[in-house]
């Protein structure tokens, strides 16, 4: 192929990629073209065994904490990748550490579903090398639950509270 | 031993500790980056924590999350792998104060190392041969030229605050120093703000000649023999082999027991490595020391039949080097190894992505560490190492061909790599002959290239 053809042919593929085309056929007489684009990421059709065998992760230091805890909201303490119900926010964690949802113990919680919040108000804490960082939300609105239970430790990115944005 | 062990590192490396943690009966916490989250080392760890967004620095160099990590995880020991935070001392310290037992050499003995010009003066006081230099700072290009006179011709001017080549200048001849001093100079206050000079001998042509030591927390201090990592592009290790051609075993005696004699002067312990320049008389220079395992360690591991991490794991427990060494160590046979790189064989350009293909080789003598399988992908924000193919013969010649052939069964589809790089240097004359210094691949890199212009 002339080094004109192949730029013209990465511009049509940048074009037909940026439209979500997936297939497409050209015959020119002279030349002939078949792209068949692969289908998105997380699609979980034609995964092969050993990719779905390796996307099962060992036990999260924190998913331990939740099944010894036995916390209800333990659940929710999945993967970070696990996907909300739309329209929800979850305020994730910046930091490693260990959660505490009140100031101090015995102390009333920071805040309790139903609560509204405002952006920057704090709603936590976590604690990581004995300095207590407080955990602020990133949008104001309605508070739904709590994701994460006291004392639980928390990896980085982990959802901490589900916020409907207001 | 251990009840818990957190591996502060990624890839191959975090992969190799957590299998002698495994075979030693140890419990394993990987620590990831969200690129990292479908990581062999992470898979294959009893925990794993999330510790950051991609960029290194905000996750597996980002101290405080480390040692968050290993403290909700409970862990006893932490063990940093090469690279990363291996050599800080300052995370040595932390992990100290956090009652967590750092398992390599103690931080005040790290940072001796890591000072340069104290590390020298450490390895002359115990007798250990130096590179000739100045003592510490040029202030004039006459004070430069006496030193010069002294250390003798060639030599190389550096920066003090330098590295990667920059505010380096080779003095061949006396009347070219001058000239030289000054363009040193502003080179270095330039690029790194600071001019400052040292001055070091030359060795034209040199080879990269390194010893693996192991010292125990009882004063014991063992040297594991060498290893030669002469093939290295832009001062990257391309292919290293254990023992060298070059070194005798009256040298290799004579180094191994000043090595031990002086770790124990320093209070080292754990892995460590001391890394020479050999002349081409055979003299050795040493230059620098590496307080931690090396990539390169598998081949010191084939000769000696020793497991060098399950040696570092069982020393930060406490056991003595008697209990972990055999009574007498010896050498058998030859071992080479392939540092194989996700990148353009010919324009070293890195190549992330994802691999469509991966097969590895097998068989006798044949060793691949590696944390890469078929349809993982290639995160851009590590270095582009992917795999060691280790090869281990009765001699050299049989370690050469079972490389040979264990490269061309190593199929790696999707993305580019070393390895066609490889199979060419095992097919050079001047290679296959143990002919080679660490100028070796920039004049096999410049041969091909003549070559393929004219044959273009």
């Amino acid at each position: 192929m002339k080094q004109q053809d192949i730029e013209d042919l990465r511009q049509l593929i940048e074009f037909l990629k940026s439209h979500g085309v997936s297939e497409f056929d050209v015959d020119r007489g002279d030349l002939k073209i078949r792209l068949k684009f692969n289908p998105q990421q997380g699609a979980a059709t034609g995964l092969s065994d050993l990719a779905r065998l390796l996307q099962t992760a060992p036990q999260s230091v924190a998913q331990a904490a939740a099944t010894q805890a036995g916390a209800g909201t333990g659940a929710a303490a999945a993967e970070p990748a696990a996907n909300p119900e739309a329209g929800l926010h979850m305020v994730k964690s910046p930091i490693v550490g260990t959660f505490y949802g009140s100031p101090s113990p015995g102390a009333a919680p920071f805040v309790t579903p139903g609560d509204h919040v405002e952006k920057g108000q704090v709603i936590g804490i976590i604690e990581a090398m004995k300095l207590m960082n407080e955990i602020e939300s990133d949008v104001a609105g309605e508070v739904l639950k709590c994701l994460v239970s006291n004392g639980q430790a928390i990896e980085f990115g982990q959802p901490l509270y589900s916020i409907r944005p207001a | 031993m251990f009840r818990k062990v957190l591996v502060a590192n990624r890839g191959e490396i975090a992969l190799r500790v957590l299998n002698a943690c495994r075979e030693l009966g140890i419990r394993t916490v990987a620590v990831y980056s969200e690129a990292d989250r479908n990581s062999l080392h992470v898979r294959f760890a009893d925990e794993a924590i999330c510790i950051g967004p991609p960029r290194a620095s905000d996750s597996y160099l980002n101290v405080p999350a480390v040692i968050s990590a290993a403290e909700i995880a409970d862990v006893e020991a932490i063990h940093p792998g090469y690279g990363l935070l291996s050599e800080n001392a300052n995370f040595a310290e932390v992990c100290r104060a956090s009652n967590i037992k750092f398992i390599g050499p103690p931080p005040e003995v790290t940072r001796l190392m890591g000072e340069k010009e104290k590390a020298r003066q450490a390895m002359k006081k115990a007798k250990v041969p130096i590179l000739p230099g100045s003592d510490g700072i040029l202030t004039t290009a006459e004070e430069a030229r006496e030193w010069a006179t002294k250390v003798g011709y060639p030599v190389i001017l550096k920066a003090k605050a330098g590295g990667g080549g920059r505010g380096m200048r080779i003095v061949r001849d006396a009347e070219d120093l001058p000239n030289l001093f000054h363009a040193a100079f502003t080179e270095a206050a330039n690029a790194f703000g600071n001019g400052e000079l040292y001055m070091e001998k030359f060795i034209e042509q040199p080879r990269h000649i390194e010893f693996q030591v192991l010292a125990d927390e009882h004063g014991n201090v063992a040297s594991l023999f060498e290893r030669e990592c002469s093939i290295q592009r832009r001062h990257q290790k391309l292919i290293e082999e254990a023992p060298s051609l070059q070194v005798t075993p009256k040298m290799r005696d004579e180094v191994g027991r000043t090595l031990c004699h002086c770790m124990k002067e320093i209070g080292y312990q754990n892995a460590g490595t001391v890394e020479f320049l050999m002349d081409a008389s055979h003299h050795l220079y040493f230059i620098e020391m590496n307080t931690r395992i090396q990539v390169e360690h598998p081949v010191t591991e084939a000769i000696t039949g020793v497991d060098l991490v399950k040696a570092q794991l069982r020393i930060a427990a406490g056991e003595r080097l008697d209990a972990i060494l055999p009574a007498k160590l010896e050498m058998r046979g030859h071992a080479i190894e392939c540092r194989i790189n996700a990148e353009h064989p010919q324009k070293f350009t890195p190549s992330a992505g994802k691999i469509t293909a991966f097969n590895v080789p097998g068989g006798n003598g044949i060793r691949v560490d590696t944390a890469l399988y078929a349809e993982g992908v290639i995160p851009p924000y590590y270095d582009s190492l992917i795999a060691k193919l280790i090869a281990h013969g009765v001699d050299r010649a049989e370690a050469m061909a079972k490389m040979e052939r264990a490269l061309n069964q190593f199929i790696v589809q999707g993305i580019d790599t070393s390895i066609s790089l490889h199979e060419a240097i095992f097919q050079d004359a001047g290679f296959r002959a143990g002919d080679f210094d660490t100028g070796y691949m920039e004049r096999f890199l410049a041969a091909r290239a003549e070559a393929e212009k004219q044959t273009a």
